[in-house]
């Protein structure tokens, strides 16, 4: 609890920094006794977990922080046995299904059975129902998502889950349905600086305004990263300077690079590098969807109107063949030869023009 | 005969020779009825007519009513009634009177004055006319006996034979009564000896042209005849006793025809010497006293190093045998494995090698029982004991067939009953094992299996290839003929290019198609539709990916069958994404995009197969590679490299992802976040963030600011499990290392961006260790400090924690019935006394103990409420250590 990030959460509703008037909503359903299966969604970083948080804690009082993290073992049909790590209280158990791969059915089905089944010894003062969270719902495979449906209308006398997502849009609609869906925004720039500044004054700091924003906006709208990036600026060098250098996750760095190489030199051998870069990127587990949309973001920059329209809806398509096929580098790789003969043409047209 | 008429008369060309000799025998034949014409006029009439008579009189003879004439037919003209038979027999005479009759059939035409008029000049007047009457005279008469040959003949034919010999009436002459199918009677005449004989002559003197022709004919037809026969025959009689054969003795082809001698076999002569030469090395041991004379000086040796065979000298040769002995006179190999293809023929090197170079080939195969314990019973068996029953009192050579499948203790054992010896050598060797004594031939398919690793390092690696397809093939032709199988040369090498070298799949399709098609002919189609080839034709991943990127002229269907047979689609899928780039020149990346647009559909068809479980589109997989080859192939030669990005990409992904679930299995729960924002945010940032910048490096002369930040770094490290370890580096000096390495993930490429210098880190790991001592010093104080709210434990944190612990307990008073679910809880007090009972003595220490905790619960009922989390009721008070003691 000594990084900001975990220190300076918001324990309570009330506390919250922004969106507040969702918190107001959020208690009041709290307050009613019917509270119904959550769906929450919104970008990474934008303060889902510490929301649903604070909303246990509304509901169970301060036990709920008490944590702790076990492992649970399941198996599969297959007889083979998957670990996977929970974090529970006395009232809640969250899991992240995902983790286990393809036998994430298995998990959501047994886990949600022995929640909702064990819970019903003093049911008499609490609340009749415990809590399951379950992170990264939307990379779940549409087997468990299946599997999830029938168990939320069975158990939905004893258990409640909240699914946390970042987009619902590959939450098959029957989730949607069943669920209260709450999006939760990322914050803006400013938000996201004043958040720094209230911050760093319970730190006893003093942070200029300028490297505030400039922070914020590094960090692409994501609160933890700003502060992250905010603490790491005063690791590196404390009386804050507006000009100061912010130090960013390198990840973020090598996709700019990487479009920059692409840009440079359209070539077979340039490919072959690139190539390089693209596994570099996959083998630290960066999404290939995010990697997709930061070199089209710096690629486009480059663009003329016609172009980016084109480069954009290449992308677009080979992204979707991505999700349908299992190798990433191939359609990586091909976006980026697609992107380069168009460029290279382009170049060379307007050159052609040129003389 | 150069002027002779009919030159161009094939026949006569060929048999020159023979008509030289006629042409002497009979000098009044033809010849010299063509030479006629410078001949005078009356000479040529002489002779003329005895050849006309003679022509013609051959066919008179066939004409001539048989029965009546059996008797008196001249033996000659019998044999004549054969030619119509034979079409060239006819030819010949047919041409020879047509010669004949165009010449003297010209004679009316001719004007004679312009032929022979150079000689008239010589001649006076009168003799010109009186030869040219002569001449015209003769013209007409042969002219008459061409226009009536049968007249005159019969006229020649009766007076000597129908009106002589045959009479209607009982004649005066010594005579046979005959009976015609009318009932007439009709007297032949008995003739004399000689008169027949004189007969006889004339007649076969006339016929003799037409007789040996008719004969030398007959004969070649003969000849020919007897060829085909003896053709025809030979299939029939070889081919029905092998059938019989067959069907008598089980046997296989392929062991009827193991080959017998080292000459018969068919595998590459220096795998067989290399063999050989290994196991004459062992000559030393097993046979002590042959072998120092027979220690050959002089021969070619397989050099290990090398691989390869040298032709060596004599001194030479002494000295380069030399590394391959041990010094107990062993080679240093103890183990030969033979490794190749299935049928190649490699169980059958061994067998007859071992048994050339003097051994008795004991073998033991998968068939057998390959556990540990029968294993080491059967070598024991055959490399120290010696056959009793063999005649030749033969030593053994184990021969370890299918060693590939063998389990991995098994070849375990093998190797330490190799090696074990090898070196404790002679020392050892009374006690409990003896050195290996006896050769060791292993064989297997596959040299690189996993169980063979330890094999490998320690026998002779005798790679024995397929045998080569003219080879092949002549053996396959000997087989066939011996078989009684008709196999041209062509099918036979289609069918050794087919089998690949595998002499064995070959041979049993011989044999196969002969059992099924009952007949001795072996065509292509035959070869065509055998099935191998395509039965387990494996091709490797590199074959298939070479093929990809060569242009394949000859067989343009064959890459398909290559990828099929390679199998490994998604491996093959890769190796020609790795490579695609260096196939060709590519300035406007439409290679590059149609290539790898093959490649996306590939890993969609493969994705959507795995996920869906549906195979229906399996089979594209392999369209979808093949045509990239329509893009990507070249006729120059690359290097192709074994697929490994792929799977180097996933390894190191592997172990950066195992880094990250560390930390985020290590990370205490209150922190605990989900695994993208470690990966994305937290860990990224991480190094920065425990790198801090201190002033001096030592820890002692910092301002309480910088310690404060030293001790923020250390609990951060807590919090997520992160460790200085100290590690001893290759120079000897002790680093502190951070473990789990976060910078691996954090940074791309090797070098680290954010370091903090060693005095740094040092200090950070020893404030950890004393963080981490605080903590678990808190854990164990847990209750005591929860009973406080917090606010000890955290004094950074303590006012914002204390409004919450604060707002905590108000909603705990606000729900009443929790705070009605304590008062049932005074009934605890029962729970002391069962303390009491299992602790014996101890009982007052820790009542006096407790007698202080009580009250303190009792006094605070909010406290006592959080004791009651659980549910479960065994957890209801602190029993120190202490307490118990």
């Amino acid at each position: 609890m000594s990084l900001w990030v975990d220190k300076h959460r918001p324990r309570d509703l009330m506390k919250l920094d922004f969106h507040k008037d969702q918190a107001v909503r959020l208690k009041s359903l709290v307050q009613q006794s019917d509270f119904p299966h959550l769906l929450v969604y919104g970008p990474s970083g934008a303060g889902k977990k510490t929301r649903i948080m604070c909303l246990l804690r509304e509901l169970y009082g301060s036990g709920v922080e008490r944590l702790r993290q076990e492992t649970m073992t399941f198996t599969t049909p297959s007889n083979k046995k998957v670990e996977i790590m929970t974090v529970s209280s006395n009232y809640h158990i969250e899991v992240n299904p995902t983790d286990v791969g393809i036998y994430d059915r298995v998990v959501i089905m047994d886990l949600v059975k022995n929640v909702a089944q064990t819970h019903q010894i003093d049911s008499s003062g609490q609340k009749e129902f415990k809590v399951v969270i379950l992170n990264e719902v939307d990379d779940l495979t549409k087997d468990a998502q299946h599997a999830l449906r029938r168990t939320m209308e069975k158990y939905v006398a004893t258990c409640r889950l909240i699914l946390i997502a970042n987009s619902i849009s590959r939450v098959i609609p029957a989730i949607r349905s069943r669920c209260l869906t709450i999006r939760v925004p990322a914050p803006t720039e400013n938000e996201i600086a004043s958040v720094l500044q209230l911050v760093c004054k319970k730190e006893c700091l003093n942070l200029p305004p300028e490297l505030a924003l400039r922070i914020a906006k590094a960090a692409d709208r994501n609160l933890r990263r700003a502060l992250l990036m905010c603490e790491a600026c005063k690791v590196q060098q404390y009386p804050f300077t507006p000009d100061q250098k912010i130090p960013e996750p390198d990840w973020q760095q090598f996709i700019r690079e990487t479009a920059n190489i692409i840009l440079s030199e359209q070539s077979p051998k340039k490919l072959s590098e690139v190539r390089q870069k693209l596994y570099e990127l996959i083998i630290h587990g960066v999404p290939p969807d995010m990697i997709f949309s930061g070199l089209l973001k710096e690629l486009v920059r480059n663009c003329d109107m016609a172009m980016k329209c084109q480069v954009a809806s290449h992308a677009a398509s080979y992204e979707h063949r991505m999700r349908l096929g299992n190798k990433p580098i191939f359609h990586l790789e091909a976006f980026v030869a697609k992107f380069m003969s168009i460029y290279k043409k382009f170049v060379e047209e307007s050159l052609g023009d040129a003389f | 005969m150069s002027d002779y008429p009919d030159p161009d008369e094939e026949y006569e060309l060929m048999y020159a020779d023979e008509l030289e000799m006629i042409n002497e025998e009979e000098p009044r034949s033809d010849a010299k009825v063509v030479r006629k014409k410078p001949l005078p006029a009356k000479r040529s009439l002489d002779f003329s007519s005895p050849f006309t008579n003679n022509t013609l009189n051959s066919f008179d003879v066939n004409n001539v009513p048989t029965p009546s004439t059996i008797p008196v037919d001249p033996p000659g003209s019998e044999e004549i009634t054969l030619t119509p038979t034979i079409p060239l027999e006819d030819l010949t005479p047919s041409t020879n009177k047509r010669t004949a009759y165009e010449l003297f059939g010209d004679i009316e035409d001719i004007d004679f004055n312009e032929m022979e008029m150079p000689s008239k000049k010589q001649k006076t007047e009168e003799e010109v006319d009186l030869d040219l009457i002569e001449k015209i005279l003769e013209g007409r008469r042969l002219k008459q006996i061409l226009a009536e040959p049968s007249s005159r003949l019969l006229a020649n034919k009766c007076s000597y034979n129908v009106k002589d010999n045959l009479s209607l009436d009982i004649p005066r002459w010594a005579f046979m009564p005959l009976t015609n199918s009318d009932g007439d009677r009709v007297y032949v005449r008995f003739e004399s000896e000689e008169s027949w004989e004189k007969s006889l002559d004339s007649t076969t003197e006339q016929t003799s042209l037409h007789a040996t022709y008719a004969n030398t004919w007959v004969e070649a037809r003969k000849i020919l005849e007897a060829k085909q026969q003896q053709q025809t025959e030979e299939h029939l009689t070889q081919s029905l006793p092998d059938i019989d054969a067959d069907v008598n003795n089980n046997m296989l082809w392929v062991d009827k025809y193991r080959p017998t001698s080292y000459l018969d076999l068919l595998s590459e002569e220096p795998v067989n010497r290399a063999l050989l030469h290994w196991l004459h090395l062992w000559d030393k041991i097993v046979f002590k006293k042959e072998v120092k004379t027979k220690e050959p000086q002089q021969r070619t040796t397989f050099s290990k190093r090398a691989g390869q065979f040298q032709l060596t000298n004599k001194w030479k040769g002494k000295r380069e045998t030399e590394p391959e002995v041990d010094e107990d006179g062993r080679p240093h190999y103890k183990v030969a494995l033979l490794c190749g293809p299935p049928g190649v023929g490699k169980t059958t090197l061994a067998h007859l090698l071992a048994r050339i170079a003097g051994y008795r080939p004991v073998e033991l195969n998968a068939s057998d029982e390959r556990s540990t314990e029968a294993f080491r019973n059967a070598i024991q068996s055959a490399t120290l004991m010696r056959s009793v029953l063999d005649v030749d009192r033969r030593p053994n050579c184990l021969i370890l067939d299918e060693i590939d499948g063998a389990p991995l203790p098994t070849v375990e054992l093998l190797v330490r009953w190799c090696t074990a010896t090898a070196t404790e050598g002679k020392g050892k060797s009374k006690t409990k094992t003896q050195p290996l004594k006896r050769p060791i031939i292993a064989i297997c398919n596959d040299l690189y299996a996993t169980s063979l690793r330890p094999l490998r390092a320690v026998s002779l690696v005798v790679q024995v290839g397929g045998a080569s397809a003219a080879r092949l093939a002549a053996r396959l032709a000997h087989v066939c003929a011996r078989e009684g199988l008709r196999i041209s040369a062509h099918v036979a090498s289609a069918l050794a290019a087919r089998a690949q070298g595998d002499v064995r799949a070959a041979i049993q399709v011989l044999s196969f198609i002969k059992a099924k098609a009952k007949r001795p002919q072996l065509n292509m189609a035959d070869v065509e539709n055998a099935a191998i080839g395509t039965k387990d034709c494996h091709k490797s991943l590199m074959q298939a990916l070479q093929a990809v990127f060569t242009v394949n002229d000859k067989d343009p269907g064959a890459l398909l069958k290559t990828i099929n047979a390679a199998g490994e689609y998604d491996r093959l899928a890769d190796g020609i994404f790795e490579h695609y780039l260096t196939a060709r020149v590519d300035g406007r990346f439409r290679i590059a995009c149609e290539t790898l647009s093959w490649l996306m559909l590939h890993d969609t068809i493969s994705s959507w197969t795995s996920r869906t479980q549906n195979y229906s589109l399996y089979s594209a997989l392999p369209l979808c590679l093949a045509s990239c080859h329509s893009v990507l192939a070249s006729r120059t030669p690359q290097r192709i490299g074994f697929p490994k990005q792929a799977m180097e990409m996933h390894r190191t992904k592997v172990e950066l992802d195992s880094i990250v679930s560390a930390v985020e299995r290590g990370s205490s729960p209150s922190v605990s976040n989900s695994r993208s924002a470690l990966r994305f945010d937290i860990l990224p940032l991480a190094p920065y963030l425990l790198t801090p910048q201190l002033r001096s490096a030592n820890v002692q002369f910092c301002s309480e600011v910088e310690r404060k930040t030293i001790r923020v770094c250390a609990s951060a490290m807590c919090d997520y499990a992160l460790q200085y370890v100290q590690v001893r580096s290759g120079e000897g000096l002790y680093t502190y290392v951070l473990e789990p390495d976060v910078n691996k993930v954090a940074f791309f490429g090797s070098e680290e961006k954010v370091r903090p210098p060693p005095a740094i880190r040092q200090a950070i790991a020893r404030e950890q260790q004393l963080e981490v001592i605080r903590r678990n010093e808190e854990m164990a104080n847990r209750v005591p400090a929860r009973s406080k709210t917090d606010d000890v434990a955290h004094p950074s944190t303590s006012k914002k924690d204390d409004k919450q612990g604060g707002t905590g307990k108000a909603k705990q008073r606000a729900l009443p019935n929790h705070l009605q679910q304590l008062k049932p809880k005074e009934i605890t007090k029962i729970t002391p006394q069962v303390h009491k009972d299992f602790f014996g003595r101890v009982v007052p220490i820790s009542h006096g103990h407790r007698s202080d905790a009580v009250p303190d619960v009792i006094a605070s009922s909010s406290v006592f409420y959080q004791y009651q989390e659980g549910f479960n009721n065994a957890v209801r008070r602190n029993v120190r250590t202490k307490d118990l003691l």
